[in-house]
């Protein structure tokens, strides 16, 4: 037993001498802590290729400061100590900028160590405050849209547009994200005009069957006029198909997460169903630009976008490269003081802003798109009326 | 009327999932961890291995009298890849050391599926034809509950007939209710066991057609919330009693569905504390379970 | 047994296995140190963790012999006691707004709200064993394990005091490796004192031969009972550090992965053993982390070599498989790390009698 004990520790210091250690040039270096395994993967990936293609675009014209961006990675395994690990992996090895996981659970440790280290963080495509200020600190970013802006959207367009009076709201309690669709949308609910709820419940991701809350819609005097959906994948799928195999028609509001075609197969024609999106994937965006990256990250990853996520990442890299350029450093609170002066700073994917009370989007120029007989495509676009301020965020 | 429907969907999911697990508990006393995992595997059978978005469906097309037994049998196939490689091993090893080799098999099996498809969850249109509501005593009942309520009840007559009809199954019985006497006996052990593990997979194969068709996705984890619920209601149906784990299966996705309809908005996230607290409730006054099975008394 | 010296001559005689195993562990901490590396000090500081954790389920199941799956839910108890303690006033207010007042204003050290949420899970340990333990065997697992998942549904719901699913951020990171050594240590030490205490040896003799025990005025709901709450004590304090780890809590940390690891590495190390606890966290940590060093690939130019990922997974799976078919109960099997010399008479003094091989073996 003693051997097996020596042995250990053998193993370790062995392994404790194979760390990788990085060389630090005169180069700028973004540290990418992301999961590279694990159920994140599916969405770190994508955003991370995009955020790659926009490195490179900066690289070719002659970098950043005129150094040249390197990347280094660490894999957090979609867990969170490994997140904690791979955030101070990348911060050692010299990353100026930290971007990690999409989500603000499974982003937050390594955020945290880089903000601990004094390092700016980025999460990929986080939706909730809390990826920010608010929650992992001054010097912490996301690059996508508050999950609130996206059930705010649905519910302002589909009054306007589509003339939906009667709501019922359907919530999978499993994130925060889905949270903060319902939330958006119980925000802008009571501001519109005779528009009313008629009904809601809760459904967790991964029930088998949501048919006792199919029941509870199909009991009341009359189908509403709109079913806001706040979920994401992979029980989406399953409460769409649910619904609609138990034989409701309402038009179904949904946030961000479901947008993508991969998965329609599973519900064949499906009809009135509405997402928002900050750029289309379907070869339809009113702006050509973004059908011309669509093509590029097919080069460069020699496939389609699969959903909308994949250009946060975009986004990301370009204004932080913009604040780096304007601060003419890369130290953290030049940077960061730059990003907070943007306002409604043009980007390929829609206007960003930041403030110092708050790093994140609490309004922002949606696409909505319409699947028909199994069909997406773009049919509108809607920006929300006034921006959801902080103090409703935070409740 | 649609409540009931519901919960007997639901229940009839559990049951088959607690049939599975309480079939090989029965015959070798191992509490089948992987049993999950099966369901899974027998999903993803029906796809090409790819990484991307977009499913590349392979078997899934088939037509259904092939498609189904097709999934059963590639359930039955790796449950008795299990049993060979692996579980064999371990016979007369102790409960807790059984438990954990078979958890860290469905980590293998899991992972194997992570591989060859990524963890994005894929999409599938199974059995499409089965996503209509159908008309009965005036409520619109999804056609696919009506089915899989009714191939529950089919599956459990036609496995009773077997167990008491068949030799194989009289030896299965005999083998569950005291497995050394049995032996002794002329049961031949290797061959019962292996039978039950064919069954426990076709078993699980058949949930993983009903939740497939069900959710249309297919995800490496999408066995795992059933089996919970398997596992929990083959120990309060009394472990090893075939009977018991249907009706506690049963009973468990009736209580499911019944507080959630029941309870109010601000509890309904809440509900499956209530369904563990009864639970709780059901073992602390019938530790033996339901319906006891004979031969499983614990010691003091 | 009721021998009132023999107390202090087990001791005398075991002392030996809590000190090898604290050797072990400050030399894990003396490799971290000498690394230098951030990252590796942090692989380290989550060994700790594992052991904290995994000694803490072999209190009550190694000595009692029943297995439970709902342990972890006492370190879920714990970590968002820690954080309920120790997170700044101003944070609290806009993630956990309700909380009572006083526990609002309240800023402990981290060492301090370690302390109380080590109490906090021992109450509840107290609570549920109080319920649960009249049960025994599978029916017992089954209750844990139902009591788990009651704490996670209920922390994953309860908005206004654990922000449910969110993560709950703002709990100081504590990053030097002492603490966790310290704590490691200590639940050793806490370990080995309640497996020679009266309590611990009743407790086994129950594990082995429940008539005879029962029948020498054993009371074993209450043995079982005080190693419940012993061990919910040590669960407690290790998520209470988990958290001050990453600076994180979140409900689903604290569920089913993380019981299934813990009690892998616990019948892998040998589950009726505490050597085999430690033994079965370091060595399992290990493999872990040598098959990630793999998979991260060692770069040449611009390609990186590696495993592919979830390779390592699948490794780790079939590694513990072949351990347990070659050694069904674990590395350790029942026996504990001794100095030669200090071997006594009778093998398994600590571990009590050893308990019969079950069923048979062809």
């Amino acid at each position: 037993m003693k051997n097996l004990s020596r042995l250990t520790i053998a193993l370790l210091s062995c392994t404790a001498l194979a760390t990788p250690v990085f060389a630090e040039g005169d180069k700028i270096i973004v540290g990418f802590a992301t999961a590279e395994s694990g159920f994140m993967q599916a969405y770190d990936k994508p955003a991370q290729d995009a955020a790659m293609i926009r490195i490179g675009e900066i690289n070719a014209a002659g970098g950043l400061l005129g150094k040249q961006i390197e990347v280094v990675t660490a894999d957090t395994k979609t867990d969170r100590a490994e997140g904690a690990k791979a955030g101070l992996t990348v911060v050692d090895a010299g990353a100026d900028l930290v971007v990690v996981s999409c989500d603000y659970d499974f982003g937050a440790p390594a955020a945290l160590a880089a903000e601990s280290s004094g390092k700016i963080s980025f999460f990929l495509c986080a939706e909730s405050i809390k990826a920010g200020i608010q929650g992992v600190g001054p010097h912490s970013f996301s690059a996508s849209v508050l999950a609130a802006v996206q059930g705010a959207t649905m519910a302002e367009w589909s009054y306007n547009k589509k003339n939906a009076r009667t709501f019922y709201r359907l919530l999978d309690t499993w994130t925060e994200y889905n949270k903060g669709i319902c939330d958006g949308f119980d925000y802008m609910l009571p501001k519109l005009e005779g528009a009313s709820l008629v009904g809601e419940d809760t459904f967790k991701n991964e029930d088998a069957s949501i048919a006792a809350q199919i029941t509870r819609i199909k009991s009341l005097p009359a189908e509403p006029d709109a079913i806001m959906l706040c979920t994401m994948m992979p029980g989406a799928v399953s409460a769409i198909k649910q619904i609609r195999a138990a034989g409701i028609n309402s038009m179904i509001l949904n946030g961000s997460g479901v947008d993508g075609s991969y998965w329609l197969s599973a519900v064949p024609d499906l009809s009135n169903f509405y997402v928002p999106v900050q750029g289309s994937i379907y070869g339809d965006d009113p702006n050509p630009d973004v059908t011309a990256f669509n093509a590029k990250y097919k080069a460069a990853t020699g496939g389609d976008p699969s959903t909308q996520y994949v250009y946060p990442g975009y986004v990301m890299i370009d204004v932080w490269a913009k604040a780096v350029e304007r601060a003419g450093t890369t130290e953290t609170t030049a940077v960061v003081a730059e990003l907070e002066k943007m306002n409604a700073e043009p980007t390929l994917f829609g206007p960003r802003t930041f403030t110092a009370e708050l790093h994140h989007q609490n309004s922002a120029k949606y696409l909505i798109v319409d699947t028909e007989n199994g069909k997406p495509g773009v049919v509108d676009s809607w920006t929300i009326s006034a921006p959801i301020p902080v103090a409703d965020l935070m409740k | 009327m649609q409540t009931l429907f519901d919960a007997l969907s639901l229940g009839s999911l559990y049951a088959l999932g607690a049939l599975g697990i309480a079939l090989i508990f029965g015959v070798m006393r191992l509490v089948n961890f992987a049993h999950g995992d099966v369901i899974s595997f027998s999903v993803f059978a029906l796809l090409w291995p790819s990484t991307d978005a977009v499913a590349l469906v392979f078997a899934g097309d088939l037509p259904w009298f092939l498609l189904i037994p097709f999934v059963l049998l590639m359930g039955a196939g790796l449950s008795v890849l299990c049993e060979l490689i692996i579980f064999r091993r371990f016979r007369g090893a102790n409960p807790a050391t059984m438990m954990i080799a078979s958890f860290a098999l469905g980590f293998v099996i899991r992972y194997f599926l992570l591989m060859l498809f990524s963890s994005r969850p894929k999409s599938i249109s199974l059995l499409p034809a089965l996503s209509q509501p159908v008309e009965i005593l005036g409520a619109r009942i999804p056609l696919l509950q009506v089915i899989t309520i009714v191939a529950t009840i089919a599956i459990l007559f036609a496995l009773t007939a077997f167990l008491k009809r068949t030799r194989f199954g009289l030896e299965m019985r005999a083998a569950a209710e005291n497995f050394t006497m049995a032996r002794m006996l002329g049961v031949r052990a290797n061959r019962v066991i292996m039978g039950a593990f064919a069954l426990s997979g076709a078993l699980a194969a058949a949930i993983g057609l009903i939740l497939a068709s069900q959710t249309g996705t297919a995800d490496i984890q999408m066995g795992g919330a059933v089996m919970l619920m398997a596992f929990i209601a083959t120990v309060i149906g009394g472990l090893g009693s075939l009977p018991g784990a249907v009706l506690a299966g049963f009973l468990l996705g009736a209580a499911s569905v019944v507080m959630q309809t029941l309870l109010p908005i601000d509890a309904r996230p809440f509900r499956d504390a209530f369904v563990y607290g009864a639970v709780i409730l059901v073992l602390i006054f019938r530790p033996q379970g339901l319906i006891a099975a004979p031969g499983t008394k614990e010691r003091v | 047994m009721t021998d009132p010296n023999k107390p202090a001559s087990v001791a005398r005689r075991t002392i030996s296995t809590p000190l090898i195993l604290t050797a072990i562990l400050i030399a894990l901490a003396l490799i971290a140190l000498a690394s230098g590396s951030r990252p590796f000090n942090q692989t380290v500081i989550d060994i700790f963790l594992r052991v904290i954790l995994v000694v803490g389920l072999y209190i009550f199941i190694g000595n009692s012999g029943v297995m439970s799956f709902g342990h972890i839910g006492f370190t879920c108890l714990g970590g968002y006691a820690a954080a309920w303690l120790t997170m700044p006033p101003m944070m609290k207010q806009t993630l956990l707004p309700g909380l009572p007042n006083w526990l609002m204003q309240l800023q402990l050290p981290y060492w301090a709200g370690a302390l109380i949420a080590a109490l906090w899970a021992a109450l509840w340990a107290a609570v549920f064993g109080k319920i649960l333990l009249r049960l025994s065997g599978i029916a017992a697992s089954i209750a844990t394990f139902a009591m788990l998942a009651m704490i996670n549904t209920i922390y994953s719901n309860w908005e206004s005091v654990t922000a449910a699913t969110s993560s709950v951020v703002g709990i100081p990171i504590v990053r030097t490796i002492w603490p966790y050594l310290i704590a490691a240590i200590l639940s050793v030490f806490i370990a080995w004192a309640h497996a020679i205490s009266r309590a611990g040896l009743a407790l086994r003799a129950a594990r082995d031969e429940p008539t005879a025990a029962a029948a020498s005025g054993v009371d074993i709901t209450k043995e079982r009972l005080i190693a419940f709450v012993i061990s919910g004590a040590v669960m407690g304090m290790g998520g209470a550090l988990f958290a001050h780890s990453i600076g994180v809590v979140t409900p689903d940390t604290f569920y089913l992965t993380l019981t299934f690891t813990s009690l892998s590495m616990l019948v892998v190390g040998g589950i009726g053993s505490l050597s085999g606890a430690v033994l079965g966290v370091v060595i399992l940590s290990s493999l872990i982390q040598a098959l990630r060093w793999l998979e991260a690939g060692v770069t040449v130019g611009s390609t990186t070599f590696g495993i592919p990922n979830g390779l390592q997974e699948i490794t780790l799976g079939i590694v513990m498989i072949v351990i347990l078919a070659f050694r069904p109960s674990g590395i350790m099997a029942n026996s504990e790390l001794i100095w030669p010399r200090a071997r006594p008479e009778k093998p398994d003094e600590m571990s009590g009698t050893t308990p019969t091989q079950q069923g048979v073996t062809k």
